[in-house]
């Protein structure tokens, strides 16, 4: 039988206490870091939620091998850990260590795209695009339509619609798509995963055009939980072997360590052509570090290559997605507009059905992370238009989804910081009138979202000095 | 006050075993590894001197300050303490953390080198000469002559020549985005440089309205080096001279594997706000969030700490003085080397050790190779692997043919070096049976990683008795 508590399969072995702030403090705080989560300092922050990557607690394992760590420039006996360990779960020939995921995406797209060329994939993700543009190639999202919609149910809002992707290459050639990208979980669709039916088909198609796969596998794992769960068949099946079998349909893969791997920096690029990987592991030397530490120290490696192990058993896998649905439920279950089904590492907030007040063009997502940062002092991060940036006309990106991202580390918070947090944004729904729209007063080139600063559009209860009314979810009520 | 017994200014907390090898077992691992130590795995060595780089042991405080690591994305106050840290040692307003040392030369010559420019530096470093050729610009090296003569005693041959400064800036001024000077010189031997010339070329600098930036990998190894060498000097503490030689610059790169005392790490750091703004932008795309640039938490302050530990005058005097240690030891024995000793290594120079084989047989190499298959012992080659291939494919000799044993900070103990003077000595009986070596497939960018080589005349020692006479 199965139960609905997901006790954690761990007890907690070392804390990082927290500092609570004031209501005052916090509006300083989002004013000073103009009103963008990404600027404000950690220690004003109470329950941080920003991003999963990188966050997680390692085990106790995982810092006894941090202990066991070969710092030899090259050969590292860690590297060799992290190799097989990789090969075992991942299957893939030739690992090559980076720095963390942007590294690996940054060689890939040196290596395989010619200016002009055309990259699809399951939906943007901010890095990826950026590496792809920078290189000279156009993104295209071939992602289904359902994906587009925060309220539909469809269990594989990740899949790719083989339609779109056979109108694109007939449109500019096969020739001209050096690859297509595909994530598991899908992150700016709200973390939703897809079918190995869906990768069977891409495969398929894609191997009769002579398209490469890659695979963006940061949130693999999650994404073998959903198939384990959802996809018809597939139920008695191993979280490992259904990861295996997702490698399989790809030519290679990119790996940020810091999301399912459980460690606090680190990520690979892994492939299975011979003379591709020789390519790669000239340019890790280049940008990153010998191919054999690609500019992780070895105790990294090692990290990793017991993280790996760890991020397969089930029941780690059950309690990590487990309290990510616990939260989403109780938003649901309070009337908070969020993004179904609820994803794998996060819980995406509605801001444009939860601020229908705010037009597009004052970034209602930004705003509600800035007015949830005061109103209770969790940090979230705006994944709608800011995150999108312009077009190669300068023009802002409106992507049909306007979200605010409350994503969970791994290992690190409590159900009773979950339910901090779900009556803080069930709170702050209630006096959503109170919401000003925000306007640009720094907006970056590249990757605006993580340094733009921005001020209120008017004076907003919510941001700026507040009345007198006390909220149940002022930090005196939370403080004991 | 000089001691002749080398003390450790602490002791051991943790230790790691290494393994005892035969030379059947280390003739296997290196012809596995295409005759490339780089491609040995490190269970098969035994002394590793391949780098400094990354391979100090760190300190109680610095592991310490790995537990305490803030993993926040942004804003973390491991962020703040090691801005605080660069801040006071550098005086620069920016800093900007990178995973390691050639990511910041990545963004630094991504934002300020165009193609076609000219960048000075007393002597480029493998991965910096890579890092300003792959956005278009041309590495210029300008050390003084004495820093390409092994034999000579100036204490400061990784000076720059200001003289050609000079000239370069007359005649290209336009096309100079930027000059360096990289302290201590690596590619010259490890040579430190003095604050006279800091001096001089920041004056240089000024003059011609060029930003002037400081390749600060070994910084308290040369402030240290200035200390005991430049006369003037003497009585200021390590960190004041460390302090005046970063007032003179712009901005820095900084491997914070090497003075960072850290096995990972580095940073980008400089005064021009609108510089900095661009290196961030470029930053986020390839290295992560500008407060924490690739870098874990527990990394940022390991390396606030550690930047810290390599300006205390104790561990600067035992560092200094154990490599010297090792570099009488094989003077004594006739064993030609860069003199005088530098900062983090003893430079054997090949050059004159095998004088039989051509530097188109790559000498220093050769004599990498059976350091380790003699004695386990891990070191590089610094010479024409390294240098030789020039961006548009052609071969050229490099000026110096070296071996590098590059003492990793705080790992070894005086047992250690005893033994590797006892095998570098053995070696050198040997010299005249080593052969050279060609290069059987490299790639065209930093080669020496992961080249793959074979001895040229079918043997890389040849056995007892067979002397020079009997190669053709």
């Amino acid at each position: 039988m199965s139960h609905r508590s997901w006790a954690e399969p761990w007890r907690i072995k070392v804390v990082e206490p927290l500092r609570m702030t004031t209501r005052a403090e916090r509006e300083a705080a989002i004013a000073r870091a103009g009103y963008n989560t990404f600027l404000l300092e950690a220690d004003d922050v109470y329950i941080d939620l920003l991003t999963d990557s990188g966050t997680s607690a390692m085990s106790d394992r995982q810092w006894s091998g941090m202990m066991l760590g070969d710092e030899a420039y090259a050969g590292s006996r860690n590297f060799l850990s992290l190799q097989s360990t990789v090969r075992q779960y991942y299957g893939f020939k030739h690992v090559i260590p980076v720095h963390q995921g942007r590294g690996a995406e940054h060689i890939l797209s040196r290596m395989l795209i010619k200016p002009g060329d055309h990259v699809p994939g399951n939906m943007y993700f901010t890095t990826t695009r950026a590496h792809q543009e920078l290189a000279g190639a156009t993104f295209h999202d071939v992602i289904i339509d359902e994906a587009h919609d925060p309220q539909s149910e469809h269990p594989f809002k990740g899949n790719v619609d083989i339609e779109k992707l056979a109108r694109l290459v007939e449109s500019v050639g096969a020739d001209r798509i050096p690859y297509i990208s595909i994530a598991a979980t899908v992150n700016l669709a709200g973390g939703q995963p897809i079918s190995l039916e869906s990768m069977r088909a891409v495969r398929e198609y894609t191997r009769s055009k002579g398209i490469r796969v890659i695979f963006d596998a940061a949130r693999a794992v999650e994404n073998a939980w959903f198939i384990q769960q959802k996809e018809h068949g597939q139920s008695r099946r191993t979280i490992a072997s259904i990861l295996m079998d997702m490698c399989d349909l790809a030519d290679g893969m990119t790996m940020s360590a810091k999301k399912d791997s459980l460690v606090n920096i680190g990520g690979w690029l892994a492939l299975r052509d011979d003379d591709l990987a020789d390519e790669a592991r000239n340019l890790v030397t280049l940008y990153e570090g010998l191919h054999t530490y690609g500019g992780l120290a070895g105790r990294d490696m090692e990290a990793i290559a017991i993280g790996i192990q760890e991020s397969v058993q089930e029941d780690h896998i059950r309690s990590r997605i487990g309290q990510v649905i616990y939260l989403g439920e109780k938003l649901i279950d309070a009337g908070v507009p969020i993004v179904k089904p609820i994803g794998g590492h996060a819980v995406f907030l509605d801001a444009a059905a939860i601020l229908p007040h705010i037009p597009r063009e004052e970034f209602p997502a930004q705003a509600l992370a800035a007015a949830l940062y005061v109103e209770s002092g969790v940090r979230s991060m705006e994944r709608g238009a800011v995150t999108a940036g312009r077009d190669e006309n300068g023009q802002n990106r409106f992507p049909s989804l306007e979200l605010v991202r409350l994503t969970i580390p791994r290992r690190v918070y409590t159900q009773a910081h979950m339910d901090v947090v779900a009556e803080s944004v069930i709170e702050l729904c209630e006096m959503r009138d109170t919401i000003s729209g925000l306007k640009f007063v720094y907006e970056p080139k590249h990757l605006r979202f993580f340094q733009a600063k921005f001020e209120p559009v008017r004076r907003s209860a919510a941001l700026a000095p507040w009345n007198q009314k006390t909220s149940v979810l002022s930090t005196d009520s939370i403080r004991k | 006050m000089r001691f002749n017994t080398i003390i450790e200014p602490f002791r051991i907390k943790s230790v790691e075993p290494i393994r005892q090898t035969t030379p059947e077992e280390r003739r296997d691992a290196l012809k596995a590894a295409h005759n490339n130590v780089f491609l040995l795995h490190s269970r098969d060595v035994l002394i590793d001197l391949l780098t400094d780089s990354g391979t100090g042991a760190m300190s109680v405080y610095q592991w310490s300050g790995m537990m305490k690591g803030d993993e926040s994305y942004a804003g973390a106050r491991s962020f703040d303490a090691f801005e605080k840290s660069v801040r006071d040692i550098t005086g620069f307003g920016h800093v900007i953390p990178t995973h390691q040392g050639r990511a910041a030369e990545h963004i630094l010559f991504h934002a300020l080198v165009a193609k076609g420019d000219i960048v000075p530096n007393n002597t480029h470093f493998d991965t910096t000469r890579a890092n300003v050729e792959d956005v278009g610009g041309v590495p210029l090296d300008l050390p003084i002559a004495e820093g390409r003569e092994a034999q000579s005693t100036n204490p400061f041959k990784g000076n720059m020549d200001i003289a050609a400064l000079e000239r370069t800036l007359e005649k290209y001024g336009d096309r100079v985005p930027l000059v360096m000077v990289t302290v201590t010189n690596n590619s010259e031997g490890g040579q430190p440089v003095s604050l006279t010339n800091i001096r001089e070329v920041s004056a240089v600098c000024k003059r011609f309205g060029v930003p002037f930036f400081i390749d600060a990998c070994r910084f308290a190894e040369n402030a240290w080096l200035i200390k005991s060498r430049e006369a003037q000097f003497g009585h200021r503490t390590p960190r004041s001279i460390a302090q005046e030689m970063f007032s003179l610059a712009d901005g820095c790169t900084m491997s914070a594997k090497k003075d960072g005392m850290a096995n990972i790490g580095g940073f980008l750091a400089m005064n021009n706000g609108s510089l900095a703004a661009k290196c961030r932008t470029r930053l986020v795309l390839t290295e992560g969030f500008p407060t924490y640039g690739g870098l874990a938490g527990y990394d940022l302050e390991a390396i606030a700490v550690g930047l810290n530990e390599a300006l205390d005058e104790d561990y600067l005097r035992y560092r200094i003085r154990s490599i010297e240690y090792l570099g009488e030891k094989l003077l004594d024995a006739g064993v030609p080397i860069v003199t005088p000793t530098g900062g983090h290594a003893i430079y054997l120079d090949a050059k004159q050790m095998l004088p039989h084989i051509p530097q188109s047989e790559y000498p220093a190499w050769a004599l990498s190779l059976v350091l380790y298959i003699e004695g386990g012992i891990r070191a590089a080659e610094i010479g024409s692997v390294m240098f030789g291939r020039k961006p548009d494919g052609t071969e050229r000799a490099a000026p110096l043919e070296l071996v590098r044993l590059a003492f990793p900070r705080r790992v070894y103990t005086q047992s250690h070096v005893d033994y590797v003077a006892e095998v570098v000595c053995h070696v050198n009986g040997i010299a005249s049976r080593v052969r050279g070596v060609r290069i059987v497939e490299a790639p065209a960018v930093l080669r020496h990683f992961t080249a793959r080589m074979t001895p040229a005349h079918g043997q890389l020692v040849m056995p007892a008795g067979f002397g020079l006479g009997a190669m053709t």
